[in-house]
């Protein structure tokens, strides 16, 4: 059974080393110029705002979003299966997902009436 | 590798867990605690799953992570209306209900 | 390799088969909830709280009626062995629907008001805060108790008739989350009440990974979640014995974390206290009912082979339950957390009747959930009428002289106090007689003479607030409220199950020895 895992080891090893080696050369390859972008803040470009009141801690309506987004993403785990072999399963279980997919959204309903998804 | 050592793993991991929870303080490293426990039960199904050649054990695990993550929503809606009530998140200081 | 994997996949998809009949009580409950959900969703505020109540009375009204009905004659273990509708779930199914209709009639309380009286305004703001101002003023509620509860009382529903150790992990989810939220929704104190939820969250998740950590742990000693698989291995005795104890172990804890039995009893007071009365009455009696259920069924079902492996710690478990709350009981001074020590000692008892295993030990423990669930549902409706200054008078010196204030209250929660101590002529006294005789018929005559010394000091405690309603003068300025309909009704029901149950015991108990056959 083992020896079955060989290429993966082997493509990982691959993986790896191409990494290492591609951070190794820049600096040593390429050309350098100054630019005070680079050395801002990753991603954005422009400096960070003033930190929040409490040490900058995460809003708590990103507490909100995060949640909605876990239960919701979660329940997508169960397409997965039911994708791989839903012809083989017939009508029979379309149906059950489809029921499925339908109390996911009685819930989407509440949460969008009752102004779950507003940012403000 | 034997696959006994996955369980043992999962045991070690659900020890770590538990002693998370009865250890630390702040509610929402408390809940990671449970989380850990959960997940280091979904190792040990899928691990089994493998010894008894079936795949019973791994939709068991996909059962197990939708219901952890149903309760992660609940407990992240108590424990941040509390937060909000009281700025902070410290299991000590929730402490209204002594005896 | 990809030969092997195939080799693994089942090759033809075989359909399982659903007895709608026999599970249409608990698709009816879960689909009420979700229509609540919808109601919530799009109908206009002032109409929300008329519908849902209605709703969620017709819900449970419909599934008693479908239990009676069509699942009774199509019992049986389906959806592909999920599911197990025999007997004793059907009883029990029953039981949890019947004691939700009464605990709904209570949550259903709103005195004069247009909105639920014990429930916040507006469950997600801060206490205190604008925000929580503006939704008084809107004359906002929460109604989302009504499919909560709904949500609730299915999981409640599956709970004592998963036939797989998944499906009532599961169960057990169900029915706690919709519990965690609930118990955090009081509209005065609310911020003991968010505790509370927090507590019981934390603890409950807690608990609940146990249980699960014991199935993993079983299934890997039989190779299946099924209840009756799981009973075959252990007659079979298979190689890895080493997982098969703790694995047992673990799933109890966490069954009895659910029913609030020493060493695991912690959460009761703290959540009893915290949170809504209407919704503690009804979550003492449903949770206490649907945990004792699967436990029934784990215990005698799956895991009655290796009865000699786990009966002594079982023991050890219900003389420290009955000790722990008796004793404790005795030192509290605030009423709810006295009631959540009597029902720990209440699980005590019940444990003692579980343990007898035979036929009297289901019955008898049947009888003693239906008469316990019936006196606290009632005796928390009670507890939210008293008042003082707005909030519930929950100290005990807040109740001295209640029966010159209010005869007819004070009267009715002494006859409850009664029952609790089994009393004669009170559902408690058939209800203890009936467990006590399973437990000496199984064996278990040292745990009866336990159980009888800890009756006699709870007795003791709800004695002394008898006397204290009676014999003292009134102090301060608790008054009581003048309950509508609802709660009257809550009350009333509670009681006069109490009082027939205590005259007339023998058609429960006959219907209770009637379905003691658990389906394997």
């Amino acid at each position: 059974m083992s020896h079955s895992y060989v290429p993966l080891l082997f493509f990982a090893g691959i993986g790896a080393a191409f990494a290492v080696f591609s951070v190794m050369i820049a600096p040593i390859a390429g050309p350098r110029h100054y630019n005070r972008a680079k050395l801002d803040a990753y991603e954005c470009g422009i400096n960070p705002t003033p930190q929040a009141e409490g040490g900058g801690k995460v809003p708590i309506k990103y507490y909100i979003t995060a949640m909605l987004f876990i239960v919701f993403d979660i329940e997508s785990v169960f397409l997965y299966p039911f994708a791989v072999a839903f012809d083989k399963m017939g009508l029979f279980a379309l149906v059950e997902m489809v029921l499925f997919i339908l109390t996911v959204f009685v819930a989407y309903a509440y949460v969008w009436r009752r102004g779950g998804l507003e940012w403000d | 590798m034997s696959l006994v050592n996955y369980i043992y793993l999962s045991a070690i991991l659900f020890a770590i867990g538990s002693a998370v929870v009865l250890v630390r303080r702040n509610a929402i490293v408390v809940f990671m605690g449970v989380e850990l426990m959960l997940n280091a039960t979904n190792l040990a199904f899928v691990t089994f799953a493998r010894m008894n050649g079936q795949l019973d054990g791994q939709a068991i695990a996909l059962f197990v992570m939708v219901v952890a993550a149903a309760e992660v929503v609940v407990g992240l809606a108590i424990i941040m209306s509390i937060y909000r009530a009281r700025r902070s998140a410290s299991v000590d200081d929730a402490n209204l209900l002594k005896l | 390799m990809i030969a092997s994997m195939a080799g693994a996949l089942p090759t033809e998809f075989v359909m399982t088969q659903i007895s709608y009949a026999a599970v249409l009580p608990m698709l009816l409950v879960f689909g009420g909830a979700m229509i609540g959900v919808l109601i919530e969703a799009f109908a206009p505020r002032r109409f929300r709280h008329e519908a849902q109540v209605t709703l969620t009375l017709l819900t449970l009204v419909a599934a008693l009626v479908a239990i009676a009905t069509s699942a009774r004659d199509h019992q049986g273990i389906t959806a592909a062995g999920a599911v197990v509708i025999d007997g004793p779930a059907l009883i029990f199914q029953g039981v949890i629907v019947a004691l939700a209709a009464v605990g709904v009639l209570a949550m259903a309380e709103r005195f004069t008001a247009d909105e639920a009286d014990a429930f916040t305004q507006s469950g997600a703001a801060v206490p205190g805060s604008p925000r929580e101002a503006a939704a008084v003023r809107l004359g906002a509620t929460s109604t989302e108790v009504f499919p909560l509860t709904l949500f609730a009382v299915a999981g409640m529903m599956l709970f004592p008739a998963s036939a797989d150790l998944l499906v009532m992990f599961v169960a057990l989810e169900v029915l706690s989350l919709p519990l965690y939220i609930l118990s955090g929704l009081a509209r005065r104190r609310r911020l003991l009440s968010q505790e509370a939820s927090l507590k019981y969250f934390l603890l409950g998740a807690f608990s609940s990974a146990f249980f699960l950590f014991g199935a993993a742990l079983i299934y890997g000693y039989a190779g299946s979640l099924e209840l009756s698989d799981i009973a075959t291995a252990v007659q079979n005795q298979s190689g890895m014995d080493g997982l098969l104890i703790p694995g047992v172990l673990l799933v109890v804890v966490g069954l009895l974390f659910k029913v609030g039995a020493a060493p695991f009893h912690a959460w009761t007071p703290d959540v009893y206290q915290g949170a809504p009365s209407p919704v503690t009455g009804f979550m003492a009696a449903g949770t206490k009912v649907a945990a004792f259920g699967a436990l029934l069924r784990v215990l005698y079902v799956a895991f009655e082979g290796v009865r000699w492996d786990w009966m002594p710690i079982l023991w050890g478990v219900a003389i420290l339950t009955m000790v722990v709350g008796a004793v404790l009981s005795v030192t509290q001074t605030d009423m709810k957390r006295l009631l959540a020590y009597s029902s720990i000692a209440h699980a005590g008892f019940i444990l003692v009747g579980v343990l007898a295993l035979n036929q009297k030990g289901v019955s008898s423990t049947l009888f003693y959930l239906v008469a316990y669930g019936f006196m606290t549902i009632a005796a928390f409706a009670i507890v939210a009428l008293v008042r003082s200054s707005g909030n519930e008078a929950t100290h005990l010196s807040q109740w001295a002289g209640l029966g010159k204030r209010s005869p007819i209250v004070a009267g009715v929660f002494a006859f409850l106090l009664l029952a609790f101590t089994g009393i004669p002529l009170t559902s408690g006294f058939t209800a203890k007689f009936a467990v006590f005789a399973a437990a000496v018929a199984g064996g278990g005559t040292w745990l009866v003479i336990v159980g009888i010394i800890c009756s006699g000091i709870t007795a003791f405690v709800y004695i002394r607030i008898i006397v204290l309603m009676y014999f003292s003068e009134p102090a301060g300025d608790t008054m009581v409220m003048t309950p509508t309909v609802m709660s009257t009704l809550c009350i009333s029901l509670g009681t006069l199950v109490t009082l027939w149950l205590g005259i007339i015991p023998s058609p429960l108990l006959d219907l209770a020895s009637q379905s003691t056959l658990f389906l394997r």
